[in-house]
C-alpha cells in the first residue's frame, strides 16, 4: 500500500522560539489509505499546526508534505481542498449559508460542479444525515451545525478527513454521533486524521496513534499499546483511558498481573471476569 | 503575536506620564495639524510625533506604524494631484495646487493618526477608562464601551483570519486578483464573523454585569491618577504646539 499522507523532515515555526506553542520539527511519518489516526498531546505540543499542514494551510519552512503525491508548497490550498477536508473545532467559524441547503452546496459551487450534480449530491446527504434543508443553520443546536460542518465537508468526498477537536463542547450523545459518521466514512475508505482530548474518544475510534509532545513526535503505534506506555503518557502530559489506567494498576499487583494486565475495554475486563467465575466454579 | 495597537509595557518618561496627559497630547497634535496652514510646520509637527514613538521605547511599532500609513498617503497622494485641476501646470497635468493640497492632506492624515495610534500603544485601557471616569467624570458606561471596543478589535481581527483558514480549507481561493469576485467571496464571511462577534459581545456584556458592573462608581478603583509638574509642562508644551500652529 503507497502512503497516501506523507511528512519528510518537516518543520513550521511561527517565527517563534523553538519552546513555544506553535513550533514542529522533525516529524516524520507517513498514513496510508483507510488509516483512523489520532495525534494526541498536551496544549501546545503541536498537533493542530500539524494538521494546518496536512492541507497546505501552513507550509513548511523545512521539509516536504506530500499528500497524494502533490507537495503542499507546490500546492494552492483550493487544490489541496479537493482531496484534504478539514472539521475545525467551532463550526460557526464554517458556517456562512443561510440555509442548510445553501451551506452543503457551497463546497461543491467552488469546485464548478454541475448545478444538477450539486442537486443530487445535496439531498443525498440531506437525507443521510437527517438535515431540514430549509433550516438556517444558526437555529440549529452546537451540536447539529457541527454535524452540518462535518456534512459540508463530507459531502465534497475528500481522501484525508482532518478533525480539530471535532468534539469539543459537545455531550456525549453529539460526540458519538458526529464519531460514528467518522467511523462509517473510514470504514468506505476515506483516510481519517483525528486531534482529540478525549482519550476514551481516542481508544474507541483511533487504530494508530502519533503521540507529540514540545512540536515533536515521541511515539506512533497501535492505540492499546501506546496508552499502555506510561513514560510516553507522561512526557506527552495525557492521561490514559480509564480501563486502560485501571488495567494498569491492577498489573501493578503481583498476584492479579496475569489475569487483569491486558484488557482496555469494559467488554475484555467483563469476558476476564467471565472466565475468571466459571474457573472459580468448575474448581 | 501583539497586534499594531496592542499596549507595550514599559518605564519611560511616555509610559509614566498622567493618562490624560496623554490624551490632551495625542488630541493637540490632531488640532494642531489641522489648524496649522503652513508645510514646514506640519512636516515639524509629523516629526515631533513620530519623535514620541522613539521616546516611547516602540522603534518596531512605530516604524510599522508609520510604514503602513505611508502606503494610504502615498494612494491618497496620487489622487489628490490627479483630480485636483486647479492652480497652474507643473508638469502635464499636475498643478502646483493639487501638489500642495496632496501634500496638506497626507500629512494631517499621518500627524493626526499616529499620536493616537501612540496614545493607545503607551496607555493601559483600564488607566485610560478609570482615569476619564475618576477625573473627567465620564460615567463608567461610556467608558466601558470606549474601551472595549477598542479591546475588541484584535479579537475581531483574529476571528475574521480564524474564519478565512476555515473557508480556505473548504476550498474558497482569497489569493485572486478580481477585486470584484474577491468581495463575492468575502461578503459570506461577514456572517460567521457576526454570529461569533454577536456571542462574543453578549458573553462579555454578561461577564461584566455578573461581575457587578452597575454597582461601580466613580470612586471605584483602587489607583487614583495624581496630576504632576511633568503632566502640566506636557499640556503647556500641546497648547504652545497649537498656538504656533495657528500663529505661523
Amino acid at each position: 500500500m503507497s502512503a497516501l499522507l506523507e511528512f519528510d523532515g518537516v518543520c513550521f515555526s511561527y517565527g517563534r522560539k523553538s519552546d513555544e506553542a506553535g513550533f514542529v520539527c522533525d516529524l516524520n511519518f507517513s498514513i496510508d489509505k483507510g488509516e483512523y489516526v489520532a495525534i494526541i498531546g498536551g496544549n501546545g505540543a503541536g498537533k493542530t499546526t500539524t494538521s494546518k499542514l496536512i492541507n497546505g494551510l501552513l507550509k513548511p519552512s523545512e521539509g516536504r508534505v506530500t499528500v497524494d503525491g502533490l507537495t503542499t508548497t507546490d500546492h494552492a490550498v483550493s487544490k489541496l481542498a479537493k482531496k484534504v477536508g478539514m472539521l475545525f473545532q467551532d463550526p460557526d467559524r464554517q458556517i456562512c449559508k443561510n440555509t442548510v441547503r445553501e451551506e452543503l452546496a457551497f463546497g461543491l459551487e467552488i469546485r464548478g460542479l454541475a448545478a444538477d450534480e450539486i442537486k443530487s449530491r445535496v439531498d443525498e446527504v440531506v437525507s443521510d444525515f437527517g438535515f431540514a434543508p430549509g433550516a438556517s443553520p444558526f437555529t440549529l443546536s452546537r451540536g447539529e451545525r457541527q454535524m452540518l460542518a462535518l456534512a459540508s465537508v463530507v459531502i465534497c468526498d475528500p481522501e484525508i478527513l482532518v478533525l480539530d477537536e471535532p468534539t469539543t463542547g459537545l455531550d456525549y450523545r453529539e460526540c458519538m454521533h458526529i464519531m460514528e459518521r467518522t467511523r462509517v466514512l473510514n470504514e468506505k475508505g476515506t483516510t481519517v486524521i483525528m486531534i482529540c482530548h478525549d482519550m476514551e474518544v481516542v481508544l474507541d475510534f483511533a487504530e494508530r496513534i502519533i503521540v507529540m509532545a514540545q512540536g515533536r513526535i515521541i511515539a506512533d503505534g497501535d492505540s492499546a499499546g501506546i496508552f499502555r506506555d506510561e513514560d510516553v503518557m507522561r512526557k506527552a502530559s495525557v492521561l490514559p483511558p480509564m480501563m486502560i489506567d485501571l488495567s494498569l494498576r491492577l498489573s501493578e499487583r503481583a498476584d492479579l498481573k496475569d489475569r487483569f494486565g491486558g484488557f482496555s475495554s469494559v467488554d475484555e475486563l467483563l469476558e476476564i471476569l467471565a472466565k475468571s467465575t466459571s474457573a472459580r466454579a468448575r474448581s | 503575536m501583539a497586534g499594531l495597537l496592542d499596549y507595550s509595557a514599559g518605564t519611560t518618561i511616555l509610559h509614566r506620564l498622567h493618562p490624560l496627559a496623554k490624551v490632551f497630547l495625542a488630541l493637540g497634535i490632531c488640532v494642531a495639524a489641522f489648524l496649522c496652514k503652513n508645510l514646514i510646520v506640519l512636516v515639524c509637527l509629523l516629526a515631533f510625533a513620530i519623535s514620541l514613538g522613539l521616546i516611547g521605547g516602540i522603534y518596531r511599532k512605530t516604524a510599522k506604524l508609520v510604514l503602513g500609513l505611508l502606503g494610504i498617503a502615498v494612494f491618497l497622494f496620487i489622487l489628490q494631484v490627479l483630480f485636483i485641476r486647479s492652480g497652474t501646470p507643473v508638469l502635464l497635468f499636475i498643478t502646483d495646487n493639487g501638489l500642495m493640497t496632496a501634500s496638506f492632506v497626507v500629512l494631517r492624515l499621518m500627524t493626526a493618526t499616529i499620536p493616537l495610534a501612540l496614545l493607545l500603544v503607551l496607555t493601559q485601557l483600564n488607566d485610560l477608562s478609570n482615569s476619564l471616569v475618576k477625573i473627567l467624570h465620564l460615567p463608567y458606561r461610556y467608558a466601558f464601551t470606549i474601551t472595549t471596543a477598542l479591546r475588541f478589535i484584535p479579537v475581531f481581527t483574529d476571528e475574521m483570519s480564524l474564519i478565512m483558514e476555515s473557508q480556505t480549507a473548504r476550498g474558497v481561493n482569497f489569493d485572486t486578483k478580481n477585486p470584484v469576485r474577491k468581495i463575492r467571496l468575502m461578503i459570506p464571511l461577514c456572517v460567521p464573523l457576526l454570529v461569533t462577534s454577536v456571542g462574543r459581545i453578549e458573553q462579555a456584556a454578561m461577564a461584566a454585569e455578573i461581575r457587578g458592573f452597575y454597582l461601580r462608581t466613580r470612586s471605584s478603583g483602587s489607583k487614583d491618577y495624581a496630576f504632576r509638574p511633568l503632566d502640566a509642562t506636557v499640556v503647556a508644551v500641546v497648547a504652545a504646539l497649537i498656538l504656533v500652529a495657528v500663529l505661523l
